[in-house]
């Protein structure tokens, strides 16, 4: 089941990839590695739970931190046109 | 199979048929505002219900705070980050072509 979820998520990222290439603006781009993000953070959690090494969660939360921070910046450098 | 494990596999297949919806409706809209509303709904959704499946699954208790205290983190994340996304956009000056005789400035 948990294997099934895994291949699932990835053709799932399969798609976003697909939407970002295809994407008009910046913004659906920005916001399809968005959600890539989000959908790798389930695969790391998926994989923890499904060998039994629970460390692999803490790296979930660093990697949903590190996201939102890079995403937010991102967005922010886009709006003010390359000046932080 | 335990009961509990019964009901973790099928939040988690619920949580992928949301996801999936929300790829599906990314396709389907052409306007951008209306797919970060799909993101910002939709995937919140998936994501919190797999986190639930997953945290069913967790045999011992700091494995299972791990991951409630991931699942409250995303609750504030998500939502903040597509908005940002969405004021990004706005205050560039994205417009959507069909709105741009009613829209102000």
């Amino acid at each position: 089941m948990l294997q099934g979820a895994l291949i699932a998520l990835g053709f799932f990222m399969m798609l976003m990839l697909l939407l970002i290439w295809r994407g008009p603006t910046i913004w659906d781009r920005l916001l399809g590695m968005n959600m890539i993000s989000s959908k790798l953070i389930l695969c790391i959690l998926l994989f923890a739970i499904l060998t039994d090494l629970p460390y692999l969660i803490d790296i979930a939360i660093v990697y949903a931190l590190i996201g939102f921070i890079g995403t937010v910046f991102i967005a922010l450098f886009i709006r003010q046109r390359g000046r932080i | 199979m335990e009961a509990r494990y019964l009901i973790a596999n099928v939040l988690i297949g619920i949580g992928l048929v949301c996801i999936l919806f929300g790829i599906l409706c990314f396709f389907r809209f052409s306007n951008f505002y209306a797919r970060v509303l799909v993101a910002s709904i939709v995937d919140t959704m998936g994501f919190l219900t797999t986190l639930i499946g997953v945290a069913l699954r967790a045999d011992s208790i700091f494995p299972l705070l791990k991951i409630l205290l991931l699942g409250a983190a995303i609750l504030f994340i998500n939502p903040i980050t597509t908005h940002k996304i969405a004021r990004s956009a706005y205050l560039s000056g994205y417009r959507v072509r069909q709105e741009d005789d009613t829209c102000d400035r």
